[in-house]
């Protein structure tokens, strides 16, 4: 009975240690300081993209826009500092507060309207490209000032690049908002049974739109700090990196039906995938093939989660109907 | 009426049918069976046993013991939908499982549908007359070019029937046919089943309403508590006889005879002339501090949706209400801040977060407690799991468990630890012990008398009625929507309840309040 | 049928009344070149479109035939280009590559029953993915524009008489065909049974796994087609080809008017929708406008579409509801006089 309760967190962590086992023995190389940067790196964007889009997973919905705002925002941000001329620190505030309208906005249209969650967010990443293209008149602009706004990304403190306290900042608030507070319980609560959560006075609608919103705002924070990382915005910038995001949840154990999940999780899902993704490169396989390891990951990762969610299905009709929104 | 029919006409014989899942014997070597050409219904009240026996003569759940013969043909054991509807049986479901987007011929021919000669493609205009010869052998009110989608209930239900015979059915089951439909459509429903007799096709009848069950039927087989208790033959039926045979003369069980006293105290709820349009009308009455009481009725009487509007899951149309002496306008986040709880009526799709631990179970109801500042406190929410869970003795008590896997009883005894945990002064309990074991029922049968010696009143909807004159201190029946009696001050029986729910008024001095 | 009516007479009217603006303001527009162009781009999309069709009347959906079109296009430019098989048999074997994508999604989907959105994402990664290994490469591994010189391949994507291009016809053929069948055939009935009301299908004997296997197979073999005519029309292939024709397959469908939720829709509605999409498309390039409104707009009527069908559904609930509401309240108020 001991190891069933064992969180899901653990048993993930146990599965990355070993990981790392198998990889230090097959490079040398991997076990590297740099490398490993590299790996927690390329991990950061997901990671903060996951502790805001959780929330919409939970309650049943997804958010495919995620990169398109990532884009649109990095873009909005280097208008307002380089255009016009505003501080760095308004222009990010102001460029959250946009990210998070927007999100209230497909919040709004999945809660009150009824329409399914990915039709909106999808919906969305299509025309936030657009207007990011237009936004930025389809250039790739390159980010030099202010030199705060480049710290963020570019930046090291001991020794690690900045990004990365951003993200654990964000996932540690994210899994706490999650796990420790009212809101995260109500969340939870639509997501496992509407109705029964609805008796209980919770309100659904107000839950999906904040869940939307606070997408919508982490990735107006991703989007600046791949801008400043990368120190350029344009944009197809962060374009796919949906499916990454959902991959790094479902390993996680964020379920696709809802009701489940977990951030400190999906983090441990990114840097599994990461490490998975370094090991390919470690052993010079083409880059062609990640997506397809990618892919065939999280088929098996939604197998393996599948089976273990015999509770929530009270026999309760084919899932026919639900799979065109999961 | 022509009683030709003989013993060697017997179409669907059950005998012994022993049917337990899990634990409590739900079928008790139940004797069933259904001549030609005869309309024979089955009665009995919920939990006797009714829909189970259906069930395993539709192939949907499987006997565990006893035989079934059709048609002479021996049924096995592992019967399945699709079988059982090859030999015609036939079920008409009331949520009725019809193709939404198709016409009348489409729907009542599908998987069957008609080809042209030689080729893979249907003949729209063959399937159409086919359909049309149906409808008119019946005198249907059907066109085969409508669309489902379009055509009401009561004619829905009639291309259910025409489905199931062109199917070549031999039997068809009803269950609860007209409980949607109007007076002159239930007239039509009855024509029908006349038609359909007369063409040597049985039809099985069940239904709470008992003045149908004596219009229509040959013969009626009643159940109570998984057994059968008798068969009647057409001069033996009246509606007074069923019911009686329904509840059953335990005189040693003082249970079922219950002395109801006046009633007292300060007035908690008044609700004036409460009216949801197509629910419930003109709903009155009073609710004192410490009194349970019972909401009684037949499925359909609007008993649900009478406590569901109070609660303030679904709107009202007129009425007004005060609760604790002051103006209340229903609302669920209203409820719950001025001390009202609710218990569902089904525990697995409304009561119960099934994936979730007892501890955010009962939590999700006392954010306001454990979470006072909107960060939650782990320490504040055991301490209120733990409560619950002693308080109602939930069992295995440990508060981390999934509520999904706990059994039926423990799982409403978390619900109802939920609210009890709280400051409650009314609670609304729908239904309270359907699909619990004896144990766990009398258990939560204590709690709601303690609540209720507590000063917190209780309004209680069950169709148990040992259960419902058990516990409550006054009973108001629903009948259609409208209060048709109240009872109060009296011996109370399950048998007065049933009668008064099915509309056959008492001559004795029960206050009737005026429809 | 009468709101599927009322819908398509809208949307042809708001089609004419496009049209028209746009000559006037730029009478290129109704020239027979522009508009062959223009119903070549809707046939493009419009192949995938079809096939897409039935799998949102299962109540389906399909995210990766971005991922076949490009894989089928990488196979079939291989195949011309190092293979010395006759080309005639091309034609299957490309059939064949939307056919296994299709058979993988669709098994994915009924028998292990894992959520249609995230599995037919993962497909398509693996096959864009799939379309890199495959694609032709020079000799530093470096992928190659392969330039299509092989008549046969080129013949897709010509023109015949009138200057319609052959991708038009074969649009129309396949589109008359696939409603013919929806409409007429058992297997077409048990499509849309199979989405609308899945238990009663089953009851009825109809194989809903089967049914929905067999339509994500012809939504791949839809998407195969649809590689051909593009890469032979632009005589070249990339491994990109296709990725990103979701949004435009999504929106043809959703203009058309088939519901997410399954059960309901056509082909003649897809067909109008892409057409629709190819006119919008055609008119901002026409009218000058930046290409970058095109996502912008496409998007937009997307939700707004979607928003209006779920509105309409709502009133006409809340009608019936009222209705039956009212009805059984003069019911019981008969009986208690």
């Amino acid at each position: 009975m001991k190891t069933k309760n064992l969180p899901p967190e653990l048993k993930l962590g146990a599965v990355i240690v070993l990981l790392m086992v198998v990889l230090t023995l097959v490079s040398p190389r991997f076990l590297s300081v740099s490398n490993l940067t590299n790996v927690i790196w390329s991990v950061c964007l997901i990671g903060i993209l996951g502790a805001g889009s959780i929330y919409a997973r939970i309650t049943g919905g997804i958010d495919l826009s995620l990169g398109s705002m990532a884009a649109l925002t990095g873009i909005i941000a280097d208008l307002f500092m380089n255009k016009y001329g505003m501080n760095w620190l308004v222009a990010i505030g102001l460029t959250v507060i946009i990210g998070g309208l927007i999100g209230l906005f497909n919040g709004f249209v999945v809660a009150k309207i009824k329409v399914p969650a990915f039709v909106v967010t999808m919906a969305a990443k299509t025309y936030l490209y657009g207007v990011a293209l237009v936004v930025s008149s389809g250039a790739m602009l390159a980010i030099l000032k202010p030199k705060p706004f480049i710290a963020i990304g570019t930046g090291r403190l001991l020794g690690l690049p900045n990004p990365i306290y951003i993200m654990v900042v964000l996932v540690l608030t994210s899994q706490f908002l999650l796990k420790r507070t009212s809101f995260g319980r109500r969340v939870m609560a639509v997501g496992a049974n509407e109705t029964a959560a609805k008796l209980s006075g919770v309100n659904p609608d107000n839950i999906r739109m904040a869940a939307y919103t606070i997408s919508g705002m982490t990735s107006a924070v991703g989007g600046v700090v791949l801008a400043s990382l990368t120190q350029q915005v344009f944009a197809a910038a962060a374009s796919g990196i949906e499916l990454e995001v959902m991959t790094a949840l479902v390993i996680g154990g964020t379920s696709p039906v809802g009701g489940k999940g977990s951030v400190i999780g999906g983090l441990l899902g990114a840097i599994m995938v990461a490490f998975i993704i370094n090991g390919l490169n470690l052993l010079n396989v083409p880059a062609q093939f990640h997506p397809i390891v990618t892919g065939v990951v999280i088929i098996l990762a939604l197998l393996l989660n599948e089976g273990n969610l015999r509770i929530g299905k009270f026999g309760s009709g084919s899932l026919g109907k639900k799979s065109a929104a999961a | 009426m022509a009683n030709t029919t003989t013993k060697d006409d017997v179409l669907l014989d059950c005998r012994k049918i022993t049917k337990s899942y899990n634990g409590p014997i739900v079928l008790d070597q139940v004797d069933f069976s259904v001549r030609r050409g005869e309309v024979h219904a089955l009665v009995g009240e919920n939990g006797a046993g009714k829909s189970t026996l259906i069930k395993i003569v539709t192939g949907v759940a499987s006997r565990n013991s006893g035989e079934m013969t059709f048609n002479g043909k021996e049924l096995p054991f592992d019967l399945s939908r699709k079988q059982a509807q090859a030999l015609g049986i036939a079920c008409i479901y009331q949520e009725l499982s019809l193709i939404p987007g198709m016409t009348v011929a489409q729907n009542i021919f599908l998987g069957k549908e008609p080809l042209r000669k030689g080729l893979r493609f249907i003949d729209r205009k063959m399937m159409n007359s086919m359909a049309q010869e149906l409808i008119t052998k019946y005198q249907f009110p059907l066109n085969p070019t409508d669309l489902i989608d379009d055509i009401s209930i009561a004619q829905r239900q009639l291309v259910e029937i025409l489905k199931a015979l062109s199917d070549q059915a031999h039997m068809m089951i009803m269950d609860e046919p007209t409980s949607s439909l109007t007076k002159t459509e239930v007239e039509m429903l009855f024509r029908i089943i006349h038609t359909l007799k007369e063409e040597g096709i049985s039809v099985v009848y069940i239904s709470h309403r008992m003045e149908e069950v004596y219009a229509l039927s040959d013969r009626v087989t009643v159940l109570r508590d998984g057994k059968l208790v008798s068969v009647l033959d057409k001069e033996q039926i009246s509606p007074a006889e069923i019911i009686r045979l329904m509840i059953g003369h335990k005189l040693e069980e003082n249970a079922v005879h219950h002395k109801l006293g006046k009633v007292e105290g300060k007035v908690v709820l008044s609700v004036q002339n409460l009216t949801s349009v197509g629910k419930f009308q003109n709903v009155c009455f009073e609710l004192h501090e410490g009194e349970i009481l019972g909401i009684g009725g037949l499925v359909g009487s609007g008993r649900t949706e009478l406590v569901r509007a109070l609660y303030g899951i679904d709107p009202v149309d007129e009425g007004t209400i005060t609760y604790l002496d002051k103006p209340y306008v229903p609302s669920v986040p209203n409820a719950i801040k001025s001390g009202i709880g609710f218990i569902p009526e089904e525990r697995r799709l409304q009561g119960i977060l099934a994936t979730q631990s007892i501890i955010k179970n009962i939590g999700i109801t006392n954010l306001d407690k454990v979470a006072p500042r909107a960060i939650v406190s782990n320490k504040a929410e055991k301490e209120y799991a733990d409560r619950g869970i002693k308080l109602l003795n939930v069992r295995p008590p440990v508060p981390e468990h999934l509520v999904g896997n706990l059994s039926g009883g423990n799982q409403q005894k978390v619900v109802l630890a939920k609210w009890l945990v709280r400051d409650l002064k009314l609670i609304f309990i729908d239904e309270p012990t359907v699909g619990i074991d004896i144990g766990a029922k009398e258990e939560i049968y204590d709690h709601i008398r303690k609540l209720a010696s507590e000063g917190v009143s209780v309004i209680l909807v069950s169709s148990d009625l040992p259960e419902l004159t058990r516990l409550s201190h006054r009973v108001i029946v629903l009948r259609r929507g409208r209060i048709f009696t109240q009872f109060s001050d009296c011996v109370l029986t399950s048998e007065k309840i049933l009668r008064a729910a099915s509309g056959i008024l008492e001559e004795q001095t029960e206050n009737r309040v005026g429809a | 049928m009468s709101s599927h009516a009322l819908r398509r007479i809208i949307l042809v009217g708001l089609m004419i009344v496009i049209a028209l603006i746009l000559t006037a303001i730029n009478p290129v527009f109704l020239t027979v070149g522009n508009l062959n162009k223009m119903f070549q781009e809707a046939a493009q999309i419009g192949i995938v479109a079809i096939g897409f069709t039935l799998v949102m009347i299962t109540a389906g959906i399909d995210m990766s035939i971005g991922g076949i079109i490009a894989l089928t296009a990488m196979v079939a430019v291989n195949f011309i280009s190092f293979t010395k098989i006759p080309v005639i048999l091309f034609v299957p074997v490309t059939l064949l590559v939307g056919a296994l994508a299709g058979y993988f999604n669709g098994l994915f989907i009924t028998r292990y029953k894992l959520p249609a959105f995230i599995v037919t994402l993962a497909t398509k990664g693996i096959l864009a993915g799939l379309a890199l290994v495959v694609a032709v490469k020079d000799t530093q591994g470096f992928v190659q524009n392969v330039y299509i010189q092989d008549a046969v391949y080129l013949w897709f994507g010509g023109a015949s008489f009138g200057g319609v291009f052959r991708t038009t016809i074969a649009f129309l053929l396949l589109g008359a065909g696939t409603q013919y069948f929806l409409k007429n055939t058992k297997t077409g009935t048990n499509i849309y049974a199979s989405g609308a009301n899945p238990v009663a299908a089953n009851l009825t004997g109809i194989n809903v796994d089967r049914t929905t296997l067999g339509v994500y197979v012809f939504a791949g073999m839809c998407a195969s087609v649809a590689a051909i005519f593009i890469s032979s029309r632009m005589m070249t292939a990339m491994p990109e080809l296709g990725l990103g024709t979701e949004m435009d397959v999504i929106a043809s469908v959703v203009i058309g008017g088939t519901s997410f939720s399954g059960g309901s829709g056509d082909i003649w509605g897809t067909m109008l929708g892409s057409v629709f999409l190819a006119l919008i498309k055609n008119g901002i390039l026409k009218l000058g406008m930046s290409p970058w409104i095109q996502p912008i707009v496409i998007g937009g009527i997307i939700v707004v579409t979607v928003i209006i069908d779920v509105w309409q559904k709502k009133i006409a609930e809340s009608i019936a509801t009222r209705a039956k509401l009212r009805r059984l309240d003069a019911a019981a108020c008969e009986d208690a006089a």
